[in-house]
């Protein structure tokens, strides 16, 4: 009130003094416009309480009066233009500790949990069965797209794009975060992962496992973009996997040799080497030291024969992935199969070299 | 404040959004109006004549109506829209329904990739024979002056050569 009151004299001064400045005094205005003695400390007071109060708690939307949770979950499958059976939605957004409390709070309220039509059931099936759809399509997908890729590399991108912290990624951007329903807010990370592979699972179930395969491709496969899938998978020993892939292929073994130094003697050496097999060059890197330029060539060698180039064509996602028939059954060869074919290879050399 | 210390970024877009398929960014809008005050009256207009509409075409967004007596009219706590047109509400909520998600800062670039060089980055053995490795100097190979356009004697040359196969095909007929 004091504040008030002092306000408006104040605004009634600075008035007269517009109107007939010379009239008023000096004296008057600046005591009509000085701050009350208490005010600095209350204010002082009131932010040092703020400061040792912390920052507020996140808080769910629901907390500030305008939540529905029903339109919410119907608005959630319309943004994606598909057609979720609401319930199945909803059971895919549920977690047990919630499901757990909410039991519990009914039973409270002996309410009978058998002749409940609102079924309360926790989303750890359609998670798995989500999870499943998702992976042996991400799987067939990349096989699709990268036909020489080993198994193992199929499998790390596989790893990669399903990783939780991918999902969180996707699911956070999707707006998830409202609608899982578990007893803290805002979830944990893993939460958004289990609630995303449960919706994939509660469309293939209210649709189908087409329309599921659909969101997966729409949703996971565009994180590839921008990223190197070659970095994925780790390849412990280039050389020896790209001299027994050449062998296999029935090329010369691979040469490393060097093609260009500079400033050898220097911190900034660098020097290039360049593979080549049957007098052709497979690959070729710069490196600090000759044998990390070696390594590094021969990784070149393995993208270049694995066609996982950096100048590889982008992936079909989109439109032009509408009509890509995919082969479930068909795998890529795996560094296992490699070996037992080098295996064969050494063994028919010997017997023909013993005939 | 000066150029450089406005928060800038670059050009991005939510989850690649488009390239597998568009996903309408706006989940909820709530719009809170006074249902007798004057300056909602625009806010009031907007909700008889085409809020239906938006719902309709748009079921992917939840609106929240949220009627407060005596309080200026606002959508989303963030836009206030005291007095505003009904057209200048809707003009609004199509704002807000467009939106990338993405904060509203200023661009470093209108364009953004995440390749900038396809042919990888330039260094002095880019394009560089490694004959060069073996080659003793001075060479006469190396030292030759490569022409890269037709001189104007080599042009002239040509169309006198060009002229004389013409006079000698016309002397032929």
């Amino acid at each position: 009130m004091a504040t008030f009151r002092c306000f408006r004299t104040g605004m009634l001064v600075n008035s007269s003094i517009l109107t007939c400045r010379n009239t008023i005094s000096k004296q008057v205005v600046r005591n009509a416009n000085k701050k009350p003695k208490w005010l600095s400390a209350y204010l002082k007071e009131q932010y040092n309480r703020r400061l040792a109060a912390g920052p507020e708690p996140e808080r769910h939307p629901e907390k500030f009066g305008c939540w529905n949770y029903d339109c919410e979950i119907y608005a959630f499958g319309k943004r994606f233009g598909e057609e979720f059976n609401e319930n199945l939605l909803k059971q895919a957004f549920m977690f047990s500790s919630y499901v757990e409390n909410e039991r519990a709070r009914r039973e409270d309220l002996d309410i009978n949990l058998d002749t409940d039509n609102i079924s309360i059931e926790d989303n750890e099936q359609l998670a798995i069965k989500g999870g499943e759809i998702a992976e042996r399509y991400i799987k067939a997908f990349l096989r699709h797209s990268y036909p020489l890729l080993f198994e193992e590399g199929i499998c790390a991108i596989q790893k990669y794009l399903m990783s939780d912290e991918s999902l969180h990624y996707v699911a956070s951007n999707l707006g998830f975060k409202d609608l899982i329903k578990t007893m803290e807010y805002p979830p944990e990370d893993d939460k958004y992962c289990t609630a995303f592979k449960a919706v994939v699972g509660a469309l293939a179930e209210s649709q189908s496992v087409q329309r599921a395969e659909v969101f997966v491709k729409d949703f996971v496969l565009p994180q590839l973009i921008g990223k190197d899938i070659n970095e994925m998978w780790e390849v412990v020993n280039p050389m020896g996997l790209l001299n027994s892939l050449l062998t296999v292929l029935g090329r010369g073994a691979p040469e490393p040799r060097l093609l260009h130094q500079s400033a050898s003697q220097t911190m900034m050496a660098v020097y290039h080497v360049g593979i080549y097999s049957d007098k052709e060059l497979i690959g070729r890197s710069p490196g600090e030291s000759v044998t990390i330029a070696e390594e590094m060539a021969a990784r070149e060698a393995l993208k270049h024969l694995m066609k996982t180039s950096d100048y590889r064509p982008p992936l079909p996602i989109g439109k032009q992935a509408e009509n890509i028939k995919l082969d479930y059954e068909k795998k890529n060869i795996s560094l296992e199969q490699l070996s037992q074919k080098l295996l064969q290879n050494s063994e028919q050399r010997i017997t023909s070299g013993i005939s | 404040m000066t150029h450089s210390t406005i928060p800038s970024a670059f050009l991005k877009n939510v989850l690649h959004n488009g390239v597998g398929r568009y996903v309408c960014q706006l989940q909820r809008i709530t719009l809170s109006f006074c249902k007798s005050h004057g300056s909602s009256r625009g806010m009031r207009d907007f909700i008889e004549n085409h809020l239906l509409e938006f719902t309709n075409a748009n079921p992917g967004v939840v609106v929240y109506l949220k009627p407060r007596r005596h309080k200026a009219p606002r959508i989303v706590e963030a836009i206030t829209v005291h007095n505003a047109q009904m057209d200048e509400i809707c003009k609004w909520v199509e704002f807000m329904k467009t939106r990338s998600g993405e904060k509203i800062l200023r661009l470093e670039k209108k364009w953004h990739t995440d390749n900038p060089s396809i042919q990888g980055i330039w260094d002095p053995t880019v394009n560089k024979s490694t004959s060069l490795n073996i080659a003793e100097f001075p060479s006469e190979e190396f030292s030759k002056f490569i022409e890269t356009e037709q001189s104007t004697t080599e042009k002239l040359r040509e169309l006198a050569k060009n002229i004389k196969n013409v006079k000698m095909r016309l002397s032929v007929l």
